[in-house]
This record gives C-alpha cells, structure tokens and sequence, in this order.
C-alpha cells in the first residue's frame, strides 16, 4: 500500500535517512513505498514490462550503492527517487539496451495517466509547481511535444516523425516552448 | 534573429513565435529533458561532470520540471523484483570477503618486497636465462611476480581509485569504494600501454562504491607493465560504446611496482 499521506512521507524520509547511514534494511521500507510510483515511470518510458522490471531493480540497487548521494536540503525524496528513476529509465533507451515497446505494457497494469490515484506517492500533491501552469499557457504544438519528450523520453526524430513535421521545425517549437516555460517559472519564483 | 518563417505571423499563429532557448540554457534544457543523443549528449556529460555550474542549471530544470512525473499513472511490479534486489543485496554483502583476502596477499608482498626475498629469487632466475635473450620476448610471469598499482586521483576531490593488478593470476582488484554513481553515467577503466603508437584497451566499467576482482585475458594481462598509463573516462551508462575510444578523461595514474 502506498500513500500520499504525511506520514508516509516522514516515513520514506526517515528510511532514506537510515538508508544514507548504511541500513540495508532501509531499502526494503523505501521500495515498499515507492515501488508503485517508481515502476509506473520505467512502465511509461521503457514501454514494456520486462524492461521495466530490469530498470526497477537497477534503481534500488543503484540508490543502496549510493544512497549517501541524496541531499535531503535539494529535493524531497519522492521527488529526487523519481528523477533518478525516470534518468535511469532514458538512459536504458539511449544506450540502446532495450528495445521501446517489444512486448506493450498490459494496459490493465498501469493507471491511467492524470487520473492521480489516491495510493500513489506525489511529488507535489497539491499541485502547486509551477510546471503545471506554465505548460497549459504553451500552444499546443509547443507543449504537447514537450510533455511528451519529458514523460515518455522520446527524442526530437520521434516526435517529429510522430507530429509528421520536419525535423527542423520540431527542435524549434520545443526550443521555443522551453523559452516560454523558462520565462513562466521565473515569474512564479 | 534568424528568418525562420515560423516567426511570421500566417505560419501558424503569433503564438508559435518568440524566441527559441538558446546556448547554455538550451542545452541545460534539453539535457535534463533527455533530448540529447550521440556526440552532443557525450559532451554534454562531460561538461556536467567538469562544470558545477553548467550541472546546477541542468538541476535547477530538473527539479523544475520533475512535478510532471505526478501525471504518469502508478503500475505494481511483479513480486520477484524484491525477491531479486534483495539477492543481489546478500550477494554484495558476501562479496568483501575476497577482497579482504586479497588485501591480505598484497600486504605479504609489500613485507616480502621489503626484506627483499624478491631481489633473491629474480637473481636465481637470471642464471636461467639463455644467453643471447634480448628480453623482446617477456617470460610467462613466475608465480609469485609481485603485483602492480595505480593511484587515480579524482581532481577537485580526495577521492581516488585504487588499481592492483596480480601478475601471477591475471586479475584486476579495483578499488572503488570512495566514488559514487551519478545515475546518468558510468566510468571506465583503459590501459594505455607505453610506446608510441600504442592502442587504448578497456578494462571495464567501475563500479563505484565497491571493490571488485576482475579476471583479464592473457593479452591484456601481458600488456599491464610498469609504466603503463591507467585512464579514467566518463561514459554513457553501460560503458563506452566504440571500445577503441574513451569518452573524456576525468582522471589518471601511472602503473607501478608496489
């Protein structure tokens, strides 16, 4: 069972917290909270199950090998796990270790997108980021992509082949789009 | 400003306009994003690895845009993942145990080399040697050939990665336990053999936060001589790609004799 509650979140700090000190035991408390979110990730990028089981597991590993590596000052530690598990996730694409999409994620297996489900650990609950606000002032075809490339690791070739643009013309809406984010989240800071 | 048609006002609507991110930034951008690929993306690791504060503004677009992580719907793993993670846990756990030993048989030889039990047995084998031998042709390594280190110094860090190589089992020890894995990058190990014109061999991937053995080739174990140069160079997850070229070299030491 994985909440969003404020205890759950004190109780992955502290186990991050024991985890940093060298506590094995640590990691089973932050994959039991964390799992489903973590997996989701892999699941959107990765595309497929088997995949995505390989990038989980090399996530906990990774974070006990290094876990003195995360600053409890920086980032919340479903936020700094997230991230980590989503670099992982597209670098596993990049190096060409896996193939997208070779056998689909059973649908049935994931959430749908945005339906923010009560059991799962959010990085900003209330929804305050200004991510969020910034991205729906974008046009479409700037914010669309940009949403894409980020959740799903794609890279500027599939995005313009999936919109049926040129090459040239996708780098310059996302450029364009990053521009105005930029923008946009600097006046909310 | 460039005469993108997309600035104009018919292609699509002002909204499309403005200016694009450009230089740093642009980059910063769509690193964090994961839209780099190829040469770009190596570089761009490179200077992340060399410039705090090129990596704080990849970080600062990161922690900008992690919040849409919350959009992607949650999945449960099969059960098995923990039942693996938590094997290769108990593995890690075992594994010190060798090293251990290894540090012991290192610190024999540094005793050995001391009281100079080495310098007799090497004058007993020379009255072994043909005459006429120039030396071209290296003898096979006689048991008991004492090991070959290398200091890697990381700069700006105290940190360093320690080389042993076992002459007389062909096998590696590295010492990496200080380092700690960035998540976006591996590091490799090459041998650059003295000599002009000498090749660059890999020696695998570190493994930071650990100490392990590795088994090499016989070729590659002949070439580990004194002298020979240890470099360390930053990679894409899962270790160079083009085994004849390092990515770029953060750090290196000179093989030598304990």
């Amino acid at each position: 069972m994985q909440e969003s509650s404020p205890e759950a979140r004190d109780r992955l700090k502290r186990a991050m917290d024991r985890l940093a000190a060298g506590d094995r035991g640590a990691l089973e408390v932050v994959y039991r909270l964390t799992n489903v979110k973590l997996f989701g990730i892999c699941c959107r990028i990765l595309g497929d199950r088997k995949e995505a089981e390989d990038a989980l597991q090399d996530v906990y590993i990774t974070l006990w090998r290094n876990a003195s590596r995360y600053d409890a000052s920086r980032a919340s530690p479903i936020a700094w796990l997230a991230t980590f598990a989503r670099n992982r996730a597209v670098d596993r694409l990049r190096t060409g270790k896996v193939r997208r999409g070779a056998v689909p994620v059973d649908e049935a297996a994931q959430l749908a997108d945005g339906s923010a489900p009560a059991d799962a650990m959010m990085i900003d609950a209330e929804r305050t980021a200004r991510v969020h606000s910034c991205l729906e002032t974008l046009d479409p075809k700037q914010g669309g992509p940009i949403r894409t490339a980020f959740l799903e690791g794609q890279t500027y070739a599939e995005l313009a082949e999936r919109d049926g643009v040129p090459l040239g013309t996708m780098k310059s809406w996302i450029r364009r789009g990053l521009a105005k984010l930029r923008d946009c989240m600097e006046r909310g800071e | 400003m460039s005469a993108d048609n997309l600035d104009g006002p018919g292609a699509g609507g002002p909204e499309q306009g403005g200016p694009e991110l450009t230089g740093d930034d642009r980059l910063a951008a769509e690193y964090a994003m994961g839209l780099l690929e190829g040469e770009e993306m190596l570089a761009t690791r490179g200077r992340m690895a060399q410039e705090p504060a090129f990596a704080a503004l990849v970080g600062r677009w990161e922690a900008q845009l992690m919040p849409l992580l919350d959009d992607i719907g949650g999945a449960a793993p099969s059960p098995e993942v923990w039942d693996r993670i938590s094997a290769e846990l108990a593995d890690a756990a075992d594994r010190p145990g060798e090293v251990v030993v290894l540090q012991r048989r290192i610190a024999l030889w540094q005793r050995i080399a001391a009281g100079s039990a080495v310098a007799a047995v090497a004058a007993l084998a020379l009255l072994f040697v043909p005459a006429g031998n120039d030396g071209a042709v290296a003898p096979a390594p006689a048991p008991g050939t004492p090991p070959l280190v290398a200091s890697i110094p990381i700069t700006d860090t105290p940190l360093r990665v320690g080389l042993t190589f076992l002459p007389d089992r062909d096998e590696l020890l590295v010492a990496a336990d200080g380092l700690t894995a960035d998540g976006v990058h591996d590091h490799e190990l090459w041998l650059l053999p003295p000599g002009e014109g000498a090749q660059v061999r890999s020696l695998g991937l570190v493994a930071p936060g650990t100490q392990k053995r590795v088994a090499l080739d016989d070729d590659l174990a002949r070439a580990m001589k004194q002298g020979a140069q240890i470099l360390l160079s930053q990679e894409p997850i899962g270790g160079a790609p083009d085994k004849s070229a390092p990515g770029p070299v953060v750090a290196q030491g000179t093989l030598n004799t304990v």
